[in-house]
């Protein structure tokens, strides 16, 4: 039973308020970015971002300047040049992306270390202070998510035609190299924007289980794309009231009740899709 | 007499830092279908890609529908939009939230940004046709993910007959279909080249397949080692010539 005056005492706060419009807008993102991001098999790149954030951050400390301006120019420089590695390597992407994260987080451990006055703060890096969101992070957050959303609806032709087979994309006239770049650049700044409020262990999360579940739900591209942006929003809002009311951390409670929605997904479509040619969430062309 | 759609000259194209396909000359006479043979590694998908503006050329020149290509192998638009490609195979692991209509769909839209509302009268008629055509009506509302290795392929044709082009490029199109699928695929090919008048080269191992339907057979090992009709190409000797002491070729001989 929810105990309607406390949740009240909750809403009320203004830094609940912005915390809960804060994680809604960084849920629709992360999961509208997601389902592109899941489906071209870059999950992993999303969390080896979220760790080269948190050495962002550090280099940030360490010269003296405000870590938040320096995280998203340092997290797209750092998207770019690894990307080029995936690109001229002849590794496998997993194990380059797993020596370019594990290598980010040992350093940025380090170097946090030699801080005396940041060691009580890594605890909010890793998992993210979602209440600490100010007004401006807002802005920043709600202009990123319009920006994604134009691109990604303008784009949809090239980002499908890319993720099913680069040289169909190349033939039909999409700047290939261009849109690859540039979906690796708003994911990078995405991650690096988010960081504050989900914290560099959960941003994949955001990432990835809205996106998973959409993709279990829905059998036409801009309906996944909408549900997955929509879930995630969704399982934000849920996380942070479930959160604000029984006092248990922000993140991780967002990131159980997005798991709770993949489950509830995983049922629905066991059941809907039974049969190949069901199409409950199928609109005719 | 028929004019040449696709004019190479000495073409050269590097890939990954190695001479891939070294001055390689030929004509594709229009409403030809000519094969591309020759073993792995040989620069045959390299020469594709080239002559689909997807990669620079090293050397050489390419004409095709009568333009010249720049070096850098950019198309213009106009070229580009008369040539339709059929890759080996999509990335469709898992479940891919795509319907077989949406995707054909994406064969008829111009390049460039639009938004996923705009759905004219005219785009929904087309895709219908399209797949009409190439037997794939009652497939259209089924995830692209679901569909077998026949379908799919059928599909891809579906995409490319969309909306009228010239010039079909095929890159192992029938890699892993079994025999009765193949067969299939290789006469809604021939229904459709007909139709459409489509000039198409494409690139393949089956050299029975290659034997019974082209009328040009380049043999490619980086440099072409021969050129012609199947039954001046496709002999033993050039064979061994072109695959290596290896091959031993075997001819199916079908009565009834």
């Amino acid at each position: 039973m929810v105990d309607t005056q406390a949740l009240a005492l909750v809403l009320a706060e203004p830094f609940m308020q912005r915390a809960l419009i804060g994680g809604l807008l960084t849920g629709a993102l992360g999961g509208l970015l997601g389902s592109v991001a899941v489906l071209r098999e870059l999950s992993f790149f999303s969390d080896a971002l979220g760790h080269s954030a948190l050495l962002g951050i550090t280099v940030g400390i360490l010269i003296g300047v405000n870590p938040t301006l320096v995280l998203i120019p340092f997290a797209v420089v750092f998207a770019i040049l690894v990307n080029q590695l995936v690109e001229r390597s002849s590794l496998p992407t997993d194990a380059l992306l797993n020596i370019v994260y594990s290598t980010s987080l040992a350093a940025a451990i380090l170097f946090l270390s030699l801080v005396e006055s940041y060691r009580g703060g890594i605890r909010q890096l890793l998992f993210g202070d979602i209440l600490g969101v100010s007004t401006l992070d807002l802005i920043v957050i709600g202009m990123l998510l319009a920006a994604a959303l134009i691109y990604l609806c303008l784009s949809l032709r090239a980002q499908v035609l890319l993720t099913l087979n680069q040289e169909l994309a190349g033939a039909v006239g999409v700047q290939t190299r261009w849109h690859r770049l540039a979906f690796i650049v708003l994911l990078a700044v995405v991650v690096a924007v988010s960081i504050k409020a989900v914290g560099v262990l959960l941003i994949s999360a955001f990432v990835v289980i809205p996106a998973c579940a959409g993709r279990l739900l829905c059998r036409r591209f801009p309906l996944y794309v909408f549900v997955s942006s929509i879930l995630g929003g969704t399982c934000a809002l849920l996380g942070l009231l479930a959160s604000g009311l029984t006092n248990l951390p922000s993140g991780p409670s967002v990131v159980m009740v997005q798991f709770l929605g993949f489950l509830i997904a995983l049922i629905l479509s066991s059941r809907i899709f039974r049969r190949p040619s069901t199409t409950a969430l199928d609109p005719q062309i | 007499m028929h004019s040449p759609v696709v004019v190479v000259s000495d073409l050269s194209v590097e890939r990954s830092g190695r001479l891939a396909v070294d001055k390689v000359s030929f004509e594709l006479q229009s409403e030809s279908e000519t094969a591309v043979v020759g073993p792995n590694g040989a620069g045959k998908s390299t020469l594709v890609a080239a002559l689909l503006g997807l990669l620079p050329r090293t050397a050489g020149r390419v004409q095709i529908l009568g333009q010249q290509l720049s070096p850098n192998g950019d198309l213009p638009g106009a070229i580009r939009s008369q040539i339709a490609y059929v890759p080996q195979s999509l990335a469709l692991q898992g479940r891919f939230p795509l319907s077989v209509a949406e995707f054909v769909g994406f064969g008829f839209d111009p390049p460039g940004p639009r938004w996923p509302w705009q759905q004219h009268r005219k785009r929904k008629n087309a895709i219908e046709k399209a797949l009409d055509r190439t037997g794939c009506i009652d497939l259209r509302n089924r995830l692209l993910s679901e569909l077998s290795g026949g379908q799919l392929k059928r599909v891809m044709l579906s995409f490319c007959v969309v909306r009228p082009r010239q010039l079909l490029v095929l890159d192992e199109a029938q890699a892993g279909l079994d025999v009765p699928s193949n067969e299939r695929f290789q006469q809604l090919l021939l229904e459709l080249r007909r139709q459409e008048g489509w000039t198409v080269l494409h690139v393949s191992h089956d050299l029975d397949m290659v034997r019974r339907s082209s009328d040009q057979v380049l043999g490619l090992n980086r440099r072409l080692c021969c050129s012609g009709s199947p039954d001046h190409t496709l002999t033993p000797e050039r064979l061994v010539d072109l695959y290596g002491p290896n091959m031993v070729p075997y001819r199916h001989q079908c009565h009834g």
